[in-house]
């Protein structure tokens, strides 16, 4: 045990069990304030403009969309690919607290798992339209069909599906098995009788016994630990999904790091964002302290660090090469030619912004936290933009060249994900504890006993 | 048969471990400890080690098996298709499908057979000793069949906050 005086509180103020259920329980008991009405009227207009989009792409066929014969993957796998990259975070802050017992995550891991399951749901939408016929696609289930076909196990966009459903199941078993003691709490505080009813239910009987903690204890490090090479493989296997293929600027052995990179990155910056707001919203100051969100501003800054090194590594290996098509897509088309800006910007947004946080004041700057974390975000969407659009708009034959710009129907459906994100939030803050209020209470207990150390040493 | 209990209210994790490890020794039948958080410490020393691990590496590893049994029936033995003049099996991609089946089967696994251990469903009603104990308070739950007067004193020693006495006829 660490018993360092200069460390940050991570819980502040000497609070007692009772005062950390009645503080962090204010968003479930308390009636919802203006602002969350506003949001969710504007993420019901997103939904609804998103299910106008997918009721034209169904209706009329993804020729309502931007693609063309030479940009066969648009807005749609780009979207895709920047909003599995959010939910990458969620899972990571997990198994840095069950794994690595960073006690830092603890007050965080909830929020970033509620909003890795939104973002994962959000960008599973988008292969799912893009196959045109959604209705069918249990066809890419390996199950023995009247065809009389298998699947082919080689393909990467089998392991695509496979990967993300994955993740998508065990982040959810995360995040709920991690409520289960919670829900049991609000069960029992509540007045309201349809609340009791449905808290009690989702809360399997949970009565708080120490024989069942224990248990308890190990099935969520179990949990965390299987969980955690499926941060890796992930985004790891949506970059196979590019790497296989033999197109210059998707070629290349460096994509499966740099995806995941990359996706640490964004993800960790929208936790930032929502953190921000999140506290300031709920009040949550005393346990989303100035240390947690110094931390994930670290985590950036180093990930910034890593996205420049990878940027730098695929210009020089293209130039390494000799290969004229790999020179071509980097140097003319990527950085100097009409995909120059989308270029300049991923640069400057992700490898060079972030670099801010070198500085304490930047870090204890909440604005600039704020403005940053969202540069990130719109730098990192740009950076898929690049290698899905760049790559495919101008390939081998100058003669299927083509511009490529999304339609409103692409727009749409991208507008429509983030309505499902912004309600899906906002309901898991109208409903759920923000911030994990069974695990924040040993945290706040240590970090009282620690405190007392230090006093009585001083003595 | 009905149940004597008599329940210990305590405020500190570390006032109700001395608590129930003395009367352990003094062998007190303990019921249950119930509590709105448990640290490490308090489990480590309190209760049996959990065996869910094995069962988490047993399934694992007979996942591992079954899948690659499957893919290789498909892929090999029902459905030999080539693509491209690639082999009809090949380990890489195996490497990919079995890491991710494993891993959702176990996990979906471990967290069903947590449980049914601990018998918990969706909609079961929580037998809660008293809301607080989801709160704020620990209490610890004996057997009042044995020696009622030296167990209440030993609490009231050990620095138990409130002592409850109970003559119930569901179990806490």
């Amino acid at each position: 045990m660490i018993n360092n005086k200069l460390r940050y509180a991570l819980v502040k103020g000497d609070k007692t069990y009772g005062q950390i259920t009645d503080e962090l329980l204010v968003n479930v008991e308390q009636k919802p304030p203006l602002w969350w009405f506003v949001g969710m009227t504007i993420g019901t207009v997103l939904l609804a403009i998103g299910g106008w989009a997918f009721y034209m792409s169904l209706s009329q066929g993804l020729g309502t969309w931007g693609l063309t014969n030479s940009v066969a993957w648009g807005w749609d796998i780009i979207n895709f690919v920047w909003w599995i990259g959010i939910g990458h975070a969620g899972t990571a802050f997990t198994i840095f607290f069950l794994v690595f017992r960073q006690k830092w995550a603890g007050s965080i891991n909830r929020a970033a798992e509620a909003m890795t399951v939104f973002a994962v749901m959000c960008a599973g939408l988008f292969p799912l339209i893009h196959m045109g016929r959604p209705w069918l696609a249990f066809f890419i289930l390996p199950y023995p069909n009247t065809r009389l076909l298998w699947l082919n196990f080689n393909s990467p966009l089998f392991w695509d599906v496979l990967a993300i459903s994955t993740y998508l199941i065990t982040s959810i078993m995360l995040w709920y098995m991690g409520m289960v003691p919670d829900l049991a709490t609000i069960a029992q505080r509540t007045k309201n009788k349809v609340g009791k009813f449905l808290y009690g239910m989702f809360s399997l009987g949970w009565n708080g016994s120490l024989y069942t903690y224990s248990r308890y204890e190990t099935l969520m490090k179990i949990l965390g630990g299987i969980a955690a090479p499926l941060v890796i493989s992930v985004h790891t296997i949506v970059a196979l999904d590019f790497a296989v293929s033999v197109l210059p600027g998707w070629h290349a052995t460096i994509l499966p790091p740099y995806f995941f990179v990359g996706a640490i990155f964004s993800g960790f910056a929208m936790v930032l964002t929502l953190m921000i707001l999140f506290r300031k919203a709920f009040n949550l100051y005393d346990y989303v302290t100035e240390k947690h969100l110094d931390n994930i501003a670290h985590v950036l800054k180093y990930g910034s660090l890593i996205i420049g090194l990878a940027y730098i590594t695929e210009l020089f290996i293209a130039w390494y090469s000799g290969v004229d098509y790999e020179i071509y897509t980097f140097f003319r088309a990527r950085a100097t030619g009409s995909f120059s800006v989308a270029f300049w910007i991923m640069v400057v947004f992700n490898a060079v912004i972030p670099q801010l946080f070198w500085f304490k004041k930047a870090r204890k700057n909440l604005v600039i936290l704020f403005i940053v974390s969202i540069i990130i975000n719109i730098g990192m969407w740009f950076e898929r933009y690049i290698i899905m659009v760049s790559s495919l708009a101008q390939d081998f034959l100058p003669s299927s060249w083509t511009d490529y710009s999304p339609t409103m129907v692409d727009v749409g459906i991208y507008l429509g994900t983030f309505g499902l994100f912004t309600c899906g939030m906002l309901m898991f803050v109208r409903y759920i504890p923000i911030v994990a209020v069974n695990e924040v209470k040993p945290i706040a207990r240590a970090e009282k006993l620690r405190k007392q150390k230090e006093k009585d040493h001083d003595h | 048969m009905t149940t004597k209990q008599i329940i210990g209210v305590f405020d500190d994790e570390s006032v109700l471990l001395k608590a129930t490890q003395k009367l352990k020794k003094n062998g007190v039948n303990i019921q249950g400890i119930y509590g709105p958080s448990a640290d490490h410490d308090l489990i480590k020393k309190l209760t049996r080690e959990s065996r869910l691990p094995y069962l988490s590496v047993v399934t694992g590893v007979i996942t591992i098996i079954l899948t690659f049994a499957f893919v290789y029936y498909v892929s090999v033995i029902d459905y030999p298709l080539h693509y491209g003049g690639k082999p009809v099996f090949s380990f890489p991609p195996m490497v990919v499908i079995l890491f991710l089946v494993c891993i959702l089967i176990t996990g979906a696994f471990t967290t069903f057979s947590f449980l049914t251990s601990e018998k918990m469903f969706p909609g079961k009603s929580a037998d809660v000793v008293d809301p607080r104990a989801l709160d704020d308070r620990f209490y610890l739950v004996l057997d009042r069949n044995f020696n009622p007067d030296e167990i209440v004193k030993w609490l009231q020693d050990s620095g138990a906050e409130e002592i409850i006495e109970k003559e119930n006829e569901n179990q806490a």
